[in-house]
């Protein structure tokens, strides 16, 4: 029992946030690191696809009109490294994704941290265990 | 007390029951994390299981060392602490106190770039001794992000700037050959050690022509046959036709490669160079496909 709690749990936490390992192009390039986005969303679909998995989601309005947006995460290696797979999150949940916009205002972002609905939030995992890690902070 | 004999068969029953059904919804995810973490065959371990990096190198059949192994740099600079990437986060210089080697393995859930991605002279007094005409073509792609980086547009990087970046590469070293694969688009060197010449008047080539000879444990590679504009590091520095590159490859330990990599190309340098690239060992994992290809969609928007 404690085995397959330890399993769920680590897998759990497994489950990182959509930021890139690093993207194949320049961040700067196309998302802009002024822009920051924070909203929640449902996932309507979740794009495993090279060079970069893509999050859909459904963002509701105050006013209650539906926006799509597509949020830019890792490679599927990266995401399979760190325990995510194709099926990780499946249409209908709910989180909050926080992150930078496209550059041209689009509806894309560049994700760095889901929250679920359970308080659960996957950051990204800088080697130094740390997101505010410190230029030139060494791997672990 | 212990449970009386009956009961005590339910609850095991249930037990095992619970785990079959735990175990079903979440089998064909442990089935992938198995193929992903198989162990690696033959890694020399401590006491307390961790990888003996200081071990011996392995030997091929012949005696030399056996480069085989997936390998990622030995100098990693994280860029995605600082939530941005581009060309111009240069890392801390060596010296300074917030950079250190790791000591360890690589772990395949944190692969990061190297110190030198950005720009392969960033050690080099002065940096890289560009000829006049490219100063301001690097200036240019620095100051652009890059965006005309043939990385993506998906084609296969040098092998040069493959040591720095943030895939996985896997050596198959056998006496007479030494395979490089990348997971990064599929792509492949080849370095021959069967004593074959270079090509006279080669045909450019992305990764060039490579043949390498033992000098006691370290393996001389030379070189020749690039492209013209080769990009060697995300800054655009390149290699021309008329580079010669050598390597000059060891294995001092288990744990770790250095390749002393000297590049001779009058047509793009003043003067030839020379840097030192580390890599280190990454066990118990393995190269999955990522082709960008598949749907590549920065190109679009890159401004």
């Amino acid at each position: 029992m404690k085995k397959i709690f330890a399993v769920v749990l680590a897998a759990g936490f497994l489950l990182l946030a959509a930021a890139p390992v690093w993207a194949h192009h320049a961040f700067a390039a196309e998302f802009d690191a002024a822009k920051p986005i924070k909203f929640k969303g449902t996932v309507t679909k979740m794009e495993w696809i090279n060079p970069h998995a893509w999050i859909h989601i459904d963002v509701k309005g105050e006013d209650g009109t539906v926006t799509p947006w597509m949020i830019e995460a890792a490679a599927p290696n990266a995401l399979l490294r760190r325990g995510w797979n194709k099926n990780s999150l499946p249409a209908g949940t709910e989180i909050l994704v926080e992150g930078f916009q496209a550059k041209d205002g689009s509806n894309r972002g560049n994700g760095s941290v889901i929250t679920f609905t359970d308080g659960k939030k996957l950051f990204v995992g800088s080697s130094a265990g740390d997101p505010g890690a410190a230029p030139g902070a060494p791997a672990k | 007390m212990p449970y009386p004999p009956l009961l005590h068969r339910r609850y095991e029953a249930l037990v095992a029951a619970a785990f079959v059904i735990l175990g079903t919804s979440l089998t064909p995810t442990h089935l992938a994390a198995q193929w992903l973490r198989y162990p690696t065959a033959g890694v020399p371990r401590k006491p307390d299981g961790k990888v003996d990096m200081s071990a011996p190198a392995p030997r091929l059949a012949d005696g030399k060392p056996d480069f085989s192994g997936i390998w990622t740099t030995g100098e990693p600079f994280d860029r995605r602490a600082l939530g941005l990437s581009s060309p111009k986060d240069l890392a801390a210089p060596k010296n300074s106190q917030s950079y250190s080697e790791p000591q360890g393995p690589g772990d395949p859930t944190a692969i990061v770039g190297s110190r030198q991605m950005a720009n392969i002279g960033i050690d080099l007094p002065g940096g890289l001794p560009y000829q006049p005409w490219l100063v301001p073509i690097v200036k240019e792609r620095t100051d652009n992000l890059a965006k005309d980086d043939p990385h993506i547009r998906c084609l296969p990087d040098s092998f040069i700037r493959e040591y720095g970046m943030p895939h996985l590469q896997k050596f198959v070293h056998h006496p007479g050959l030494l395979v490089v694969l990348s997971e990064m688009n599929a792509w492949y060197r080849q370095v021959f050690t069967d004593a074959r010449p270079l090509p006279v008047d080669p045909n450019p080539t992305l990764e060039g022509y490579s043949s390498g000879k033992w000098s006691g444990d370290t393996l001389v590679i030379d070189t020749i046959g690039f492209r013209n504009d080769t990009w060697i590091d995300w800054s655009g520095s390149v290699v021309t036709e008329a580079a010669k590159v050598r390597e000059e490859m060891r294995r001092p330990d288990f744990g770790h490669l250095e390749i002393k990599v000297t590049v001779d190309d009058p047509k793009a340098y003043t003067k030839p160079w020379t840097v030192t690239l580390k890599q280190r060992i990454v066990v118990d994992t393995e190269l999955i496909d990522e082709i960008c290809l598949e749907n590549e969609q920065s190109l679009k928007h890159l401004k």
